[in-house]
């Protein structure tokens, strides 16, 4: 075997920031290489570098989709590569599948795939667009691929999505296909058709480098995993002669902690209650499906599932900013289905959204006038229409100090935090409300470990003050380590109500995929009323040792 | 982006059978109108069934067409390509200035059509300029241009000729008229039952025409061809759905983008001066000559689903209105003052924006783009 | 994606709410605004005073062309002989042989524009010149101040032109019918507050419904706006005409107000068209704008809304109703501005208002939306504005000059970063800096 791909030395500075230090990574021809690592690691970095999206500040980089060829020395014949920009890594054979698919939604799949190498016709007048279909047709034969050349992008699926911009790598002549964190946004079917999809390439000669930072992954897609760390490699092993403990160690550079088991929860009165709520998204699909749950006094009830099957939505519906079709939402036994945002937050309602920066903050106010957001007409930042500004400020002090928010500047506009900084300073600002329920969304969303670890401990603190906590996250091990009781949604229904303590991995993942395991814990039929927590069951450690801390938990 | 996304992709599900139940409904009282011309002519609606079927409304109607067709394809571009250009008015002030007086030197309207364009390529390309390199806000930029042609024009008219009104120059001949072998001749001559082609009721209008006319039709044709089948148009559309995507298949956005705005700044510069040239005269004072023919062209292109062709029938149906609204003044058919008649035009396009706001834009119009930004 | 990346070296996302996420005008108006909001207090007076120092440079130089494409007897304006030639090839257009004469002389004209304004201060302080700037400026303030409120709620109100026909046609017409039940002092106190309600509610309405049209059936309000002022000429020529004509006149104007139902003029006399009430109810009503933008719960709802629609509904603030609410706010500022026009100026209502709206836009782009910026805005413009007069008389350069300056002041200040590029050349700060913040984290994004 010969290596397809040599990054030699890579050392790549931002200002203030090194992302890249002198990592070196070889991968071998007609294999599926994992890069592995914690958000941040430089795992995105390094590969623009390898698509000549930027220059490294130093290091050299060798490319042959063919196998690079040493000399009797071990030194490479040829110069390395300089790459300007993408169109240069793609002549030398180099394809990239973003995270963010870069596809024309109003587009074929045929005239996405051919966007900037349009076969033409009668002098360049017009588009080949027969030979364009049959290009496209005869590539997604030799791989295998199952898609239509004539259908719409915006209309067919995330992972028919995925698989036209690997077309389009392919239709570019790509031997070396990189794909950036590529399952984040499938479901497990459909990744488990991506791998075969992937296998199916290497077995003909390509070369696949594959972004992630989900150990699980890793080891069941990739021959060779390497193991980034502060933007260093800290290893490269072979997924036969590796295990999952000995790749989490690697990743987080500790020994793996198992989180702390928070005590059992004691729920009192419901307070959020849910029945039969049915919704639709944009696009006129129904979204949330007869959605029916109740939330105690008291308790955690997580909600999870695989990203864009309704949660958002259903939060939506919830906080007030979505309507929805039919149905019913109750908030401490007022029914407040057509209550507005406001209503439901003088109500003793407060959300922690889903995005922070187009939702959760104003980018451009600083942090006195953020603290304020959603309480602007109410007593005390508010008397007869008008602001008072110095116990704005006095409450975002508070705020900025209790959740350790840095700078602790009340003054900084909320878009010169970073992004575990501004969460922090939205959970305390809707923990400051002192609500009744508190409806959080994906509440530690590329946080860094340390807050994560913070914002989780205060929403049990807020569960054992008696407060009631919708949780929804698609991290599994986080909604598992925080739930007392676990919803798991399915294209837009609640499938099953579970005991996260004691339902097992495998079975979420089927239940998430929208299937019925066996003999899972469910806590439905008459579960949503049941006043009793599930007991701790033995045996359900198990489940969470491997649980990397921080966001390894995203394992399917 | 999913949210804003997701309600235009309704929209536009919901906007297409709007736009039919609308083209049903005017080619349904076109017909009613026809049946009480033949059935009760001298009724008020009789009368006014002749108004709308004269030759001279069809006539005027593709006369007035001209600009705002020109403007709204120049529109299709720009937009498609995903620069906003609300410029057009200003586009097409500077042209019918530019054409008159190119005119007037030249000699030639042929000429003057050719410095119209020129002028308004010209500031096409500032327009360009500023918002692909200096990353300006397109609509504000937009509006300056307008501004700055509101006042430029005038300012040369005065300079030139002492007035806001420019002197008259030569026109374009009509197509009986131009001489041009068995084509002149061709539609003047006695065919049918003694009919000549100019002479057919109501379509008898589309062989008299001036060249501007057809000229329009040629570019409907041609900007609806490239838009939709050549690899120019495919880029175009691209950087204006996506500019990402179009970047990383190794096309350079800024490129596409100066094609298309300059490219709506030589179509406006064809609707300008065919405006001016066609009256023989730039009329300076106030809104111009040009009166909102711009504006009028965006809701045009929004109407039309960003299709030439669907540009060119919502422009008909926006240049039968003003031309319905010129006949009945000048035939005083019915008795409403003329300075609300004129409202017409403007009021139905305020109507058709209402119904048809929601139009699905482009998803990168407005935004600039820097190539190589992650 | 970000536009100009300032993100932080840890803020992953650092990305702007407003742009990539919006598209259409709204999008690009937002970004436009967040882009100046970030943009600090100096930074704004700097590209406001940059892109009026350019807009006066290139008219200077559209001065001289225009005065070699006219002709005249005498140049008003010379360039001595000048010749620059690489042997024998002269260098064309920069090189004459003999003196090269201009019609135009761009000094006297800009001395005309800016000093003639003023008049002759020194000699008589309440001269007719500095009386037209001042009640130029006192109009301005409103239309200024009107456009400055609807950006900061994320609306382009380009209709104050019609808002401002609307309410100065209405106060003329509803003053002149309720004024015989008043007279003297007393008629004045309540006229007059009378009067700017009646053009307040007038233009608020006209205001409000293109709003209301942008917020339910999200028709863009450029247009919409644009067409209004269209109709409201229109329908205004129409009612002046052939409803509530003045008899006596040939022209097209409405009966004229007795004095007293309109602003005592105070200090300068009668005939000067000028109140300084007037004057100082416009500044008080910018103060007040300021005030409501920054002080109260409602200036808040606005420029959240303004400047994160998302954000502001997640706030609980109905974007619709904020829409609609703020346009009805500019709209009666129009409107005050168009009675005031009435109540000062004219004595009546006659058709073929000036382009104050349109003034107004470029006014409130120049002091960046600010409303007390606007006052110092709408002092440029007065001067732009009455100098222009001066220019007509005293020069033979059209004054439609001053149309060209105002466009292209708007264009400079659209466009900041052309002076950020200048800058940092100049300034030779690196230009490393704003590209690479953003990649850092190389979208290590979820």
């Amino acid at each position: 075997m010969s290596e397809a791909v040599r990054l030699d030395g890579i050392t790549k500075r931002f200002p203030g920031v090194v992302a890249n230090d002198d990592v070196t990574l070889s991968v071998e021809r007609g294999t599926v290489h994992a890069l592995l690592g914690e958000n941040g690691a430089g795992k995105t970095t390094l590969m623009n570098v390898l698509y000549g999206l930027f220059p490294p500040t130093e290091g050299d980089v060798y490319v042959d989709g063919e196998g690079l060829e040493r000399d009797d020395g071990g030194g490479y014949v040829g110069s390395p590569e300089r790459f300007d920009s993408p169109r240069d890594a793609i002549d030398a054979g180099v394809g990239m599948i973003h995270q963010h698919f870069m596809l024309v939604d109003p587009m074929t799949v045929a005239e996405n795939i051919t966007l900037g190498n349009e076969p033409r016709k009668w002098g360049g007048l017009a588009v080949d667009r027969a030979a364009a279909r049959e290009a496209v047709v005869d590539l997604s034969e030799r791989y295998g691929f199952d898609v239509d050349p004539d259908a719409t992008v915006a209309d067919v699926s995330v992972g028919v999505q995925q698989r036209v911009e690997i077309l389009k790598a392919l239709y570019r002549g790509a031997d070396v296909l990189i794909l950036d964190e590529p399952t984040a946004v499938l479901t497990p079917q459909e990744v488990a058709d991506l791998f075969e999809v992937l296998e199916e390439l290497t077995a003909q000669g390509k070369t696949v480098i594959f972004i992630t930072h989900k150990l699980g992954e890793a080891l069941d897609a990739a021959d060779e995993v390497t193991v980034l760390r502060d933007g260093r490699n800290v290893g490269s092993v072979r997924t036969a002669d590796t295990s999952r403990e000995e790749l989490a160690e690697l990743m987080v550079g500790r020994e793996v902690m198992l989180e702390s088991d928070y005590e059992p929860a004691t729920p009192g009165d419901p307070v959020l209650r849910a029945e039969g709520v049915t919704a639709s998204d944009e696009r006129g699909v129904v979204a949330v499906d007869d959605v029916s749950f109740t939330v105690r006094e008291g308790e955690v009830f997580g909600v999870a599932g695989v990203d864009g099957n309704g949660q958002s939505e259903l939060v939506e519906v919830l906080t007030g900013l979505r309507d929805h079709e039919s149905g019913r939402v109750e908030l401490r036994g007022r029914d407040v289905t057509d209550a507005s945002r406001r209503d439901r937050a003088r109500a003793g309602m407060a959300y922690v959204p889903e995005d922070r920066q187009e939702r959760g903050l104003v980018m451009e106010f600083d942090l006195t006038e953020n603290g304020i957001l959603g309480s602007q007409h109410d007593e005390p930042f508010a008397r007869s229409g008008r602001v008072d500004w110095d116990r704005a400020d006095d409450h975002a002090e508070r705020v900025v100090e209790e959740f350790d928010v840095r700078p602790p500047d009340t003054g900084a506009e909320a878009r010169s935090l970073s992004g575990g900084n501004q969460q922090k300073f939205i959970v305390g600002r809707e923990f400051a409300r002192d609500p009744a329920c508190i409806v959080a969304s994906h509440p530690t969303r590329g946080v860094d470990i340390g807050s994560t670890e913070f914002i989780h401990d205060r929403i049990i603190d807020l569960r054992d003050e008696g407060k009631a906590v919708l949780l929804v996250s698609s991290k599994l091990d986080e909604v598992r380590g925080l739930s007392d009781r676990l919803a798991v949604m399915y294209r837009g229904r609640l499938v099953d109500v579970v005991d996260p303590d004691a339902v097992t991995e495998e079975q979420l993942g089927l239940l998430m995929a929208g299937e019925e395991p066996d003999d899972v814990p469910s806590l439905r039929g008459g579960a949503d009323d049941a006043a009793d927590p599930p007991e701790e069951s033995g045996g359900t450690d198990a489940g969470r040792t491997d649980g990397v801390a921080g966001d390894g938990g995203d394992r399917e | 982006m999913s949210a804003g996304f997701g309600s235009r992709v309704r929209e536009r599900a919901g906007g297409a059978g709007l736009r039919l139940y609308l083209a049903l409904g005017v080619v349904a009282a076109l017909v009613a109108l026809l049946a009480v011309l033949l059935v009760a002519p001298d009724s008020t609606a009789g009368q006014f069934a002749a108004v709308l079927f004269a030759n001279s409304t069809f006539a005027s109607a593709l006369r007035l067409s001209v600009p705002i067709a020109f403007a709204a394809l120049g529109g299709i571009f720009a937009e498609k390509s995903g620069v906003i250009n609300i410029g057009l008015e200003g586009l097409l002030i500077i042209a019918a200035f530019a054409g008159i007086y190119a005119a007037d030197l030249l000699g030639s309207p042929w000429l003057g059509l050719l410095g119209g364009v020129a002028a308004s390529t010209l500031f096409a390309l500032l327009f360009a300029v500023v918002c692909i390199e200096f990353r300006a806000d397109q609509i504000i930029a937009g509006l300056a241009v307008w501004l700055i042609a509101l006042g430029l024009a005038p300012f040369a008219a005065q300079v030139v000729y002492g007035s806001t009104n420019t002197p008259r120059v030569a026109t374009f001949a009509t197509l009986p008229t131009m001489g041009i072998p068995v084509v002149s001749e061709g539609v003047t001559a006695e065919l049918l039952f003694g009919y000549a082609l100019v002479d057919l009721p109501f379509f008898g209008a589309l062989f008299s025409a001036t060249p501007m006319v057809y000229v329009m039709f040629a570019a409907v044709v041609a900007s609806w061809w490239t838009l939709n089948r050549t690899a120019f148009g495919r880029h175009v559309r691209a950087s204006g759905e996506n500019p990402k995507a179009l970047d990383t298949a190794g096309v350079s956005v800024s490129r596409v983008r100066y094609a298309a705005v300059l490219l709506s700044g030589v179509l406006c510069g064809f609707g300008g001066a065919a405006l001016s040239l066609s009256l023989g005269q730039f009329i300076g004072n106030g809104p111009t000559m040009v009166d909102g023919k711009g504006f009028i062209a965006i809701v045009a292109y929004l109407l039309g689903n960003y299709n030439a062709v669907g540009a060119l029938l919502s422009t008909l149906l926006f240049a039968g209105l003003d031309a319905l609204q010129l006949t009945l003044q000048a035939r005083d058919v019915i008795q409403v003052p003329n300075s609300l008649v004129r409202t017409i035009p403007y009021v139905s396009v305020i109507v058709v924006l209402t119904l048809f706001g929601r139009t699905r834009t482009p998803d990168a119009a407005g935004d600039h783009y820097e190539s190589g930004e992650e | 994606m970000s536009d100009d990346g300032t993100g932080g070296p840890d803020g992953p996302d650092g990305g702007d709410p407003g742009e990539g996420s919006d598209a259409g005008v709204r999008g690009s108006v937002v970004g436009w605004l967040s882009r100046l909001a970030r943009a600090s207090a100096a930074e704004r007076l700097f590209i406001s005073g940059s892109a009026l120092v350019l807009s006066v440079v290139i008219g200077f130089f559209i001065v001289l062309a225009a005065g070699r494409m006219t002709t005249c007897d005498t140049a008003a304006f010379a360039l001595p002989p000048r010749v620059i030639s690489l042997g024998p090839v002269s260098l064309g257009p920069f090189s004459w042989p003999a003196s090269m004469g201009f019609c135009y002389d761009p000094i006297n004209v800009y001395d005309r524009l800016f000093l003639g304004a003023f008049g002759n201060l020194a000699a008589d302080p309440l001269n007719g010149q500095f009386a037209t700037t001042l009640s130029e400026t006192t109009i301005l303030v409103f239309t200024g101040v009107a456009v400055a409120v609807a950006f900061k709620a994320g609306v382009f109100n380009i209709g104050g032109q019609g808002q401002l026909v609307v309410g100065a046609l209405s106060t003329a017409v509803v003053v002149f019918a309720v004024a015989p039940l008043l007279s003297g002092v007393v008629g004045t106190l309540v006229l007059v507050p009378f009067g700017l309600a009646v053009g307040a509610v007038a233009g608020g309405l006209y205001g409000a419904l293109p709003g209301a049209l942008k917020a339910y059936a999200d028709a863009n309000e450029v247009i919409t706006t644009i067409m209004l002022n269209f109709v409201a000429t229109a329908v205004a020529l129409y009612l002046t005409q052939d409803v509530f004509q003045d008899p006596d006149s040939f022209a097209t104007q409405t009966r004229a107000l007795p004095s007293y139902a309109r602003f005592p003029s105070l200090v300068f006399p009668d005939r000067a068209g000028v109140s300084l009430l007037a004057l100082a109810l416009a500044v008080a009503v910018a103060v007040a704008v300021a005030y409501t933008l920054t002080r109260t719960s409602f200036g808040y709802d606005v420029r959240t809304s303004g400047l994160q629609p998302e954000a502001a509904e997640y706030g609980g603030v109905d974007a619709a109703r904020t829409v609609v609410a703020s346009m009805a706010l500019s709209g009666a500022l129009a409107g005050v501005g168009g009675a005031v026009y009435v109540l000062m100026v004219l004595g009546n209502f006659q058709t073929g208002v000036p382009d104050y709206g349109f003034d107004g836009i470029t006014v409130s782009i120049l002091a960046g939306n600010n409303p007390v910026g606007a006052v110092g805005a709408a002092l440029l413009f007065g001067v732009l504005k009455s100098g222009s007069i001066v220019v007509d008389v005293g020069t033979n350069v059209p004054p439609q000059l001053v149309g060209v300056l105002r466009g292209l002041i708007v264009l400079f200040v659209a466009m900041p970063e052309f002076f950020r590029m200048v800058g940092r050349r100049v300034g030779d700060v690196a230009p490393e800096r704003d590209r690479g913040a953003v990649a850092t984290d190389g979208g290590e994004r979820e």
